[in-house]
């Protein structure tokens, strides 16, 4: 059954998100091919970038403080996606939906203490090829109201 | 700044990236975490987070940046292939030569046999940004 387009412009959120430096590094090292805990991992540099968890190479940057992976922004940016998909009113069969595409524009790295607030929008729902393609744009802002990253998320759901 | 010289990672998914992933993310969908609910609709097996091929993509583009993760300004990717356990993603950054992009890093990731499991990714630092 296809997605219906009349959900296009359903909006969700706002969703509030507070950074913390051990949810950085647990994330650092699953984006790694480095194995689990922290501590075994934090030695290899190729595998953990150190300005990801090393305080004192945060303090020496330009950024004064640890920062997040690009991609951590997940972990806030991605709630409007998750919750269209879920929606009841959508009517999505989970087990067949695939992440699509997606596209990250960033403007602010992410510091653990940043609280952060995720609203996003189904921007565009349409049918190519027997799949139904679903559009959800967010945008996070951190507690200066500052626009830190704008996400694409493209779901694909088979039939 | 990348050159002509691509700028390379590799990362192997091992058979636990997925939990690991699906934790540090919050993304617990059982295809990932499931091998007979992921066969149930087809697939081959669980299968990585495409949002963990994305982060290892997003770690080449910083490297070609020059490594500061705050140089990221712009990253797209479309998962063209799902990446497997055992699978090993060689990823590869460098300069495009699209006339109208300059600046673009062309982004490749391609398992042990040469397939790419993502297309159309690319991404673009400051640079790109002030032309």
């Amino acid at each position: 059954m296809a997605v219906d387009p009349k959900f296009k412009g359903h909006s969700y959120g706002p969703y509030r998100y507070e950074v913390g430096l051990e949810k950085i590094r647990e994330f650092a090292v699953a984006i790694s091919s480095a194995a689990l805990p922290y501590e075994a991992a934090r030695h290899s540099p190729r595998q953990l970038r150190p300005i990801y968890h090393d305080l004192e190479t945060g303090k020496a940057s330009r950024h004064g403080s640890v920062v997040a992976p690009p991609t951590f922004c997940v972990n806030f940016a991605m709630a409007p996606f998750l919750e269209a998909v879920v929606d009841p009113q959508l009517s999505i069969d989970l087990p067949m939906l695939l992440h699509g595409e997606q596209t990250f524009e960033f403007f602010d790295v992410v510091r653990p203490g940043d609280v952060m607030t995720t609203s996003g929008v189904i921007t565009d729902i349409y049918e190519r090829a027997q799949k139904d393609f679903i559009i959800v744009v967010s945008e996070s802002k951190n507690q200066t109201g500052k626009l830190v990253v704008r996400g694409t998320w493209t779901a694909v759901v088979r039939r | 700044m990348a050159g002509r010289t691509p700028v390379v990672l590799e990362r192997e998914c091992d058979r636990y990236r997925p939990i690991y992933y699906a934790a540090a993310s919050g993304d617990f969908n059982p295809i990932h975490l499931d091998k007979e609910v992921a066969q149930a609709v087809g697939l081959p097996g669980n299968i990585l987070h495409g949002m963990c091929t994305m982060a290892w993509a997003a770690e080449v583009a910083v490297d070609a940046l020059g490594g500061d993760p705050g140089d990221l300004k712009t990253l797209q990717v479309r998962f063209s292939r799902p990446v497997k356990i055992d699978d090993r993603i060689t990823f590869s950054a460098e300069l495009g030569t699209d006339e109208a992009n300059p600046g673009r890093l062309q982004i490749k990731a391609l398992n042990q046999e040469g397939q790419e499991v993502l297309k159309n990714a690319w991404a673009t630092g400051p640079a790109a940004e002030a032309r």
